[in-house]
């Protein structure tokens, strides 16, 4: 996704035909480079600076939130909210739920992905292209359409406020993003491996356990991570599905702050800190892994 | 090991047992979890049902009957500002910087890095960050715009209709526009440089190279780009929920908002369904039309 070529096409001087085409081509490019410079200024503050008020605020002391006009640099930087974050307990269960289901959501995505993908990228068989239009299509469906349905399935299957439910429900669209990335992952498999593993004798499942999951594993990782990100930003399952024994942090922090401490600032953007640190880390393996994987596939394949 | 038959079934020709074993569990938990609960929900439409009582009775078109005299018109109209708004401001500001680090400006992958950080982290935080960003009273926007003398007094941006729509609107640019910016720039770097080169040659200037060049090559990507969005947006729910709730008074709800509350605030599952069947209708309408013309050839 974001692996890129290197060779990034650069402001190239124009080429010296004529004087004056020549002159206006420069002033161009550097008018170019100007605009490329705003934009970059302009909408890079509008990224990043509320990233900036998001960490200034977390290391505020809450007294001074209250203060109007807002000081825009925090001079009494302290760790007080988070303090009161590791104190509490129920943020803590919110914590341990949200690690739980996610890591269970995305290693059984993997699993399941995987053979499906598999199956995708390797075998032609009839029903073939419209089983993948259904599959990508799946996670184009509204969740709170599917949770008309889902809630009352859980309930009567008992699973109401249970890490099952979460998870089944998450794989609702973590499936789909697993399958779609591991078939390109797989589609990128030389066929010639797997032929001269047939030549061997070698049965078709161990094919998939010796020879093909193990060349995949940084495109197994690098799934697992993806839809490990998407478990934890989950909100509207977590929010239905479950109640304050099983329910993830983003729901967890709506029930927390949002009504009676709606006035709890400096916590709740601690505690936003932290739900997105995880998120971020990830994200920074995921690209390495996926750096690493196609540079592996290149060379294995 | 069963030599003798693997050499009969050739290279790509899996047996179909061993296909069907491959892609069942994956196709049963779809069905299961998506494509029943789906069509169930949509069924619901045609009941009298709560979420709290067991049974159900038919109810023929009522529901939705009640539902297209009720506020209908008014959720379309609703969900239609907030999905063209959250489409086409996170297309400008990811064009805007896919071009810029496109010009290969220093420090180009740092930035792609950084910029990506609005996108990775939940909804909700993005639906907290941006509630205190624009809070009546201790809000930092109030501060900012009061000391550069563009508000006289704290604005309650949340609690007036229109603002509140256009900060929704401003939450979800800020968490979409790195995914827009990071697939268009992969579509720039893909235009070839000696077309530019030529077109340079020929005399066409930046802007004329841009419309002639950069947008003819990247129409694939923008049209997925803009699709997606679209559809995404048609349904967001989390940052409308949390910020607002679809308020003040109704003036945020979408349909994505109002099946919620509908069934599980109001427990009335029949309307939800209705609200539901009347969505996704609209949506493959407007999908439909959008293909059509976005994308003549491949409707065809």
């Amino acid at each position: 996704m974001t692996v890129t070529s290197p060779t990034q096409d650069p402001t190239t001087p124009a080429r010296p035909r004529t004087p004056p085409a020549r002159r206006r081509a420069r002033r161009q490019g550097a008018g170019g480079r100007l605009a490329a410079w705003i934009a970059v200024v302009v909408f890079g503050s509008f990224a990043l600076l509320p990233v900036y008020w998001l960490l200034a605020t977390s290391f505020t002391p809450t007294q001074s939130t209250f203060q109007y006009p807002p000081k825009l640099i925090p001079t009494d930087l302290t760790l007080e909210n988070f303090r009161r974050l590791v104190d509490n307990p129920q943020l803590l269960t919110y914590l341990v739920n949200s690690v739980v289901v996610s890591l269970i959501t995305a290693v059984l995505s993997v699993i399941v992905a995987a053979y499906m993908a598999y199956a995708f990228a390797k075998h032609r068989f009839r029903g073939r292209k419209s089983l993948m239009s259904f599959v990508l299509a799946s996670q184009l469906f509204p969740q709170s359409l599917l949770l008309v349905t889902l809630y009352g399935l859980f309930d009567l299957y008992g699973l109401l406020n249970s890490y099952a439910a979460l998870v089944l429900s998450f794989t609702t669209f973590t499936l789909p993003l697993c399958v779609w990335m591991l078939k390109g992952f797989f589609d990128t498999i030389d066929d010639g491996i797997i032929e001269a593993a047939q030549i061997d004798h070698a049965s078709r499942w161990r094919i998939v356990h010796s020879i093909v999951l193990p060349i995949s594993a940084p495109g197994l990782v690098a799934a697992g991570l993806f839809a490990f990100v998407r478990g934890w930003n989950d909100f509207i399952f977590a929010l239905t599905l479950a109640g304050p024994e099983r329910q993830t942090l983003p729901p967890g922090l709506v029930n927390t702050f949002v009504g009676e401490a709606a006035a709890e600032w400096a916590p709740l953007m601690a505690a936003s800190l932290i739900t997105s640190i995880p998120v971020v880390v990830a994200f920074i393996a995921l690209q390495r892994f996926l750096v690493g994987g196609i540079a592996a596939g290149a060379v294995k394949g | 090991m069963t030599t003798t038959r693997q050499r009969h079934t050739g290279r790509r020709l899996g047996d179909g047992a061993f296909v069907v074993m491959l892609v069942l569990p994956g196709l049963a938990l779809l069905l299961a979890i998506v494509l029943y609960p789906l069509i169930a929900a949509l069924v619901t439409a045609f009941f009298e049902q709560s979420l709290v009582l067991p049974g159900r009775t038919f109810a023929g078109t009522a529901n939705i009957a009640s539902v297209l005299e009720g506020d209908f018109l008014q959720l379309l109209n609703q969900t239609l500002w907030f999905t063209v708004g959250a489409t086409v401001l996170p297309f400008a500001v990811g064009l805007g910087l896919a071009l810029a680090l496109n010009t290969g400006i220093r420090g180009q992958r740092v930035l792609r890095g950084v910029l990506l950080v609005p996108w990775l982290v939940p909804g909700v935080v993005v639906s907290f960050l941006w509630l205190w960003i624009f809070n009546s009273n201790y809000g930092v926007l109030n501060g900012v715009l009061q000391s550069l003398g563009l508000i006289d007094s704290p604005q309650a941006w949340l609690s007036q209709e229109t603002s509140a729509m256009v900060a929704l609107i401003i939450a979800k640019t800020w968490t979409s526009f790195p995914w827009v910016m990071v697939m268009l720039l992969a579509g720039l770097q893909t235009v070839p440089p000696e077309l530019h080169e030529a077109a340079k040659v020929d005399g066409a200037g930046t802007i004329r190279r841009f419309f002639s060049v950069t947008v003819p090559h990247l129409r694939g990507i923008i049209s997925v780009v803009l699709l997606l969005e679209f559809i995404w947006n048609f349904q967001h729910f989390d940052i409308i929920w949390v910020m607002t709730g679809g308020g003040p008074a109704g003036t945020t709800r979408t349909f994505a908002v109002a099946v919620y509350e509908t069934a599980f605030h109001g427990l009335d599952l029949g309307k939800a369904g209705a609200i539901g069947l009347l969505w996704m209708v609209l949506l493959m309408l407007l999908v439909t039309v959008y293909v059509r013309f976005a994308d003549p050839e491949r409707a065809r």
